[in-house]
């Protein structure tokens, strides 16, 4: 026996594919490894579902990478914050603090949108007023709002803390009253004439961040300076941290979608669901399989003919749409999809194991087991099972591939479990968002083809293995 | 007289798949309450009907709403809603069978009727359609290449072919489906998106089967591209493994034409084993068939089940699944017949095991 399988332990590494197939795995088991350490086992719930999380980042954005193929064309994202006051000083009955923070347009291109955020006011007797102006790089200067912090209420005592838990946030195009002041700057500045309502027809990103030009109007380069003002009641009152969004239109490295989410995220979460799910299943399927197939082949009978007629049945259905049919009615869960990956996967084994137990059964060393009288279980457990072994493993790594698939699919078919993202529910978040029919490449291509990476390493490694279990293969090489 | 009871064992078999999957659905829907869900609401949308018909002739509303409880308590009695759901389970079974399951939620057939029944049959040529058309595609590519690729093992073709196999097994026929929109939908606009006719749909015959064509082009390049691999794949092996058979070689040491020994000696005894894979391929085929019609809005069985999950119908869902199963069945059947046909020797070995049982 061990003669036998260090030369199918060195069969296996002598082929390319197996290589291959183990290089492939090491990087999947790492990623895993890498993201269950780094992210919250309720990432799902926590996070990825949750939309304020990414209220920030901009909608259906390219990967970053995406310049270095087109030349700097497009807009990176930017979140630019502060928490250091610029300058105090006293203002009559006020006392002044400005927060300053730099942001250099570089490319031919408009901000999609401007959020402005600030975290943690504190104040300590009457609620001060927050104001945000920008100097562009002609140095005009454009007040962009102005918002008052909400006022104590009877029951608080100071110091008074305002935008904790979830910080204020300021969307400047859902403001009414700039396109009034955009108005005002574009007739001082340019003599243009343009009713407010427009304004806002053309984006006020479009006027904060241009000129006009021709018809329209065309980015202006520099450096942009966002100076935000505290008006206080007392020399104490502060804001914690002052943050300005530049919407862009490319977005980390993997890009986001509808929601802004980050795609890169979601997509290393679905290495440990894949390699969870492909080998849960796998390892299941086999061992019921491996023992119904043993047990049927070496007992025979009535055991024998029951197995066999279960598995008849079984093997005849057509697996899709009865997994369809159960996720449907026993809801998404992960162990119940599993579950149900296993019911449904293990008599193909069955029927392959049960002919080589027959083969097994015949030969000589087992009619001498049985001579000496060496119990059955013994038998199947010590003589059998040891020469059906390696093809059992085989067969295990074969499955891994297809129980990846089959989740995918039922994921894609809106079965998944929605707590946790997987490539299959991001294909379908993205399908049924018409990103397909949109081109947005970046939010259907990568979890296709993480899927694809996955199924295909096991498929390596399974044919690495095909000449240890079939030695006649080896010939061929 | 053998090839006619072999054939009437087979027929057996499949007809006990086919009674397990509808035993195991009616089972989980009546544990699980969805069959009474079902049932109530056929009592609902009959009442519903009833109720208008009433109302011309009853003026006395409290006379209408005495008639109307009568009438329901006898709907819910003919319906066997009185009784716990295993007395119901023959009564259900007949109903899937018959897809008499009422009137879908929301999704509504083509001519505006939203019974089951229509839903369904409406949808089922479509399905069949597209199947057969990518069958008959992958038969005749896995004949032509597959021997061809066999005559010479080894070669940089043979390898090709392996490699596309392998690849091909982990490739989700649906996301493929995807990329065939993204590229030849969407960048070079040679293909529609999806569908079946464009909108509006041409009018004259000729023109319209044209747009049809043009529309299966897509969704059967998708289903061809991703089961094709296997096919020619196990076509090659088992022609490889004829080719050594010793009848090959004294074939050929008679002196008879590469050609003849090709057709004759190496790929009609080849052709059954070719068959029995078909066969074992065809539920992962059907699977890739539903998917890829969602991802191409072909107006088939599979987009209908996505359309149902998405309405969160079980009655639909149910029918579909029997639907299915029905299909899986009869096209195993199909190739059985195909198989006694091209192998004299099972009409013979069934035979011998029938004499047995």
């Amino acid at each position: 026996m061990g003669k036998y399988f260090k030369e199918g332990l060195s069969e296996f590494w002598a082929s390319k594919t197996s290589k291959i197939g183990l290089a492939f795995l090491s990087i999947i088991i790492i990623i895993s490894m890498y993201t269950l350490f780094t992210f919250p086992l309720d990432y799902g719930t926590r996070y990825w579902n949750n939309p304020k999380y990414w209220a920030d980042n901009p909608k259906i954005a390219m990967p970053e990478w995406i310049n270095f193929f087109v030349g700097n064309k497009f807009l990176e994202h930017k979140v630019l914050s502060t928490s250091t006051v610029q300058k105090i000083y006293p203002f009559g009955a006020y006392y002044i603090k400005t927060y300053e923070v730099v942001y250099d347009l570089m490319v031919d291109q408009f901000p999609t949108f401007i959020t402005l955020k600030f975290d943690n006011v504190t104040f300590f007797s009457r609620p001060p007023t927050i104001e945000v102006l920008v100097i562009r790089p002609d140095n005009s200067t454009i007040n962009l709002c102005r918002s008052v912090v909400e006022p104590p209420l009877p029951t608080e005592e100071p110091p008074y803390s305002r935008y904790v838990v979830e910080p204020k946030r300021i969307m400047l195009s859902g403001e009414p009253q700039l396109s009034l002041v955009l108005s005002n700057f574009l007739l001082d500045k340019y003599n243009l004439s343009i009713d407010p309502k427009d304004v806002a027809e053309i984006g006020y990103e479009k006027v904060i961040f241009g000129e006009p030009y021709e018809n329209g109007f065309k980015p202006l380069k520099g450096r942009y300076v966002f100076t935000t003002v505290l008006y206080a009641r007392d020399a104490r009152d502060q804001i914690g941290t002052v943050s300005i969004v530049i919407g862009g239109q490319v977005y980390g490295f993997m890009g986001t979608d509808i929601l802004g989410r980050d795609l890169s995220q979601g997509l290393l979460f679905g290495f440990p669901v894949a390699l969870l799910i492909g080998v849960v299943v796998s390892v299941l399927t086999t061992m019921i399989g491996a023992t119904l197939g043993i047990v049927s082949g070496y007992i025979g009978g009535r055991a024998d003919e029951i197995i066999q007629r279960v598995c008849d049945v079984m093997n005849n259905i057509p697996q899709l749409p009865i997994l369809i049919f159960l996720t449907f009615i026993f809801g998404g869960k992960l162990w119940i999809i599993v579950v149900i990956l296993v019911l449904f996967g293990w008599p193909s084994l069955v029927i392959v194991v049960r002919s080589m137990v027959l083969q097994a059964r015949s030969s000589s060393f087992i009619e001498a087991a049985i001579s000496i009288g060496a119990s059955r279980w013994r038998i199947m457990i010590r003589h059998i099972f040891p020469q059906v072994a390696p093809y059992i493993l085989a067969q295990m790594i074969f499955f891994t591939p297809s129980a990846i698939l089959a989740e995918a699919a039922l994921s894609f078919l809106g079965l998944g479990d929605p707590s946790i993202p997987t490539w299959g529910q991001i294909l379908e978040y993205g399908f049924r968002n018409g990103a397909v029919f949109l081109g947005y490449w970046w939010w259907v291509l990568p979890p296709g083809l993480m899927i694809v990476f996955s199924a295909i390493t096991f498929v390596f490694i399974a044919l690495g293995f095909e000449p240890v279990i079939n030695p006649r293969l080896r010939r061929w090489r | 007289m053998g090839l006619k009871r072999a054939l009437t064992f087979k027929a057996a078999s499949l007809v006990v798949v086919l009674l397990f999957v509808l035993l195991l659905t009616t089972i989980i829907i009546g544990a699980t309450g969805i069959s009474d869900k079902i049932l109530n609401g056929m009592v609902r949308d009959n009442l519903r009907a009833i109720r208008q018909e009433l109302a011309r002739e009853i003026r006395n509303p409290e006379d209408l709403e005495r008639a109307l409880e009568k009438i329901k308590e006898d709907l819910i009695r003919s319906y066997g809603l009185d009784k716990p759901w295993y007395v119901r389970m023959p009564d259900m079974i007949w109903r899937i069978v018959t897809l008499d399951l009422g009137n879908s939620r929301t999704v509504v057939s083509f001519s505006g009727s939203n019974k089951i029944s229509d839903i369904i049959l409406e949808r089922l040529p479509n399905t069949v359609l597209l199947m057969i058309t990518v069958l008959i595609i992958n038969f005749a590519l896995s004949l032509v290449i597959g021997v061809r690729v066999a005559t010479k093992p080894g070669s940089f073709l043979d390898r090709l072919i392996s490699m596309y196999s392998a690849v091909s097994y982990a490739l989700p026929t649906w996301w493929l489906g995807i990329l065939m929109i993204l590229v030849f939908a969407f960048y070079l606009k040679i293909f529609p998106f999806g569908g079946m006719y464009s909108t509006p749909p041409p009018v004259d015959p000729l023109i319209r089967s044209l747009d049809l064509v043009w529309h299966l082009c897509l969704p059967v390049l998708t289903l061809v591209i991703a089961t094709s691999g296997s096919w020619i794949y196990i076509t090659r092996s088992i022609v490889i493994t004829t080719a050594q058979e010793d009848f090959v070689s004294i074939a050929r040491a008679k002196g008879l034409s590469e050609r003849i020994v090709l057709w004759r000696y190496i790929i009609r005894p080849a052709a059954p084993p070719i068959l029995t894979n078909l066969i074992l391929s065809l539920a992962a085929y059907l699977g890739g068939a539903i998917l890829t019609e969602t991802i191409f809005s072909w107006p088939g069985m599979g987009l209908l089940y996505f359309e149902a999950i998405m309405s969160v119908d079980e009655a639909l869902i149910l029918a579909l699944t029997y639907m299915y199963t029905l299909i899986y069945v009869i096209a195993r059947f199909v190739l059985e017949v195909l198989y006694v046909i091209v192998d004299p020797r099972v009409r013979y070995e069934w035979a011998s095991i029938l004499k047995k049982v």
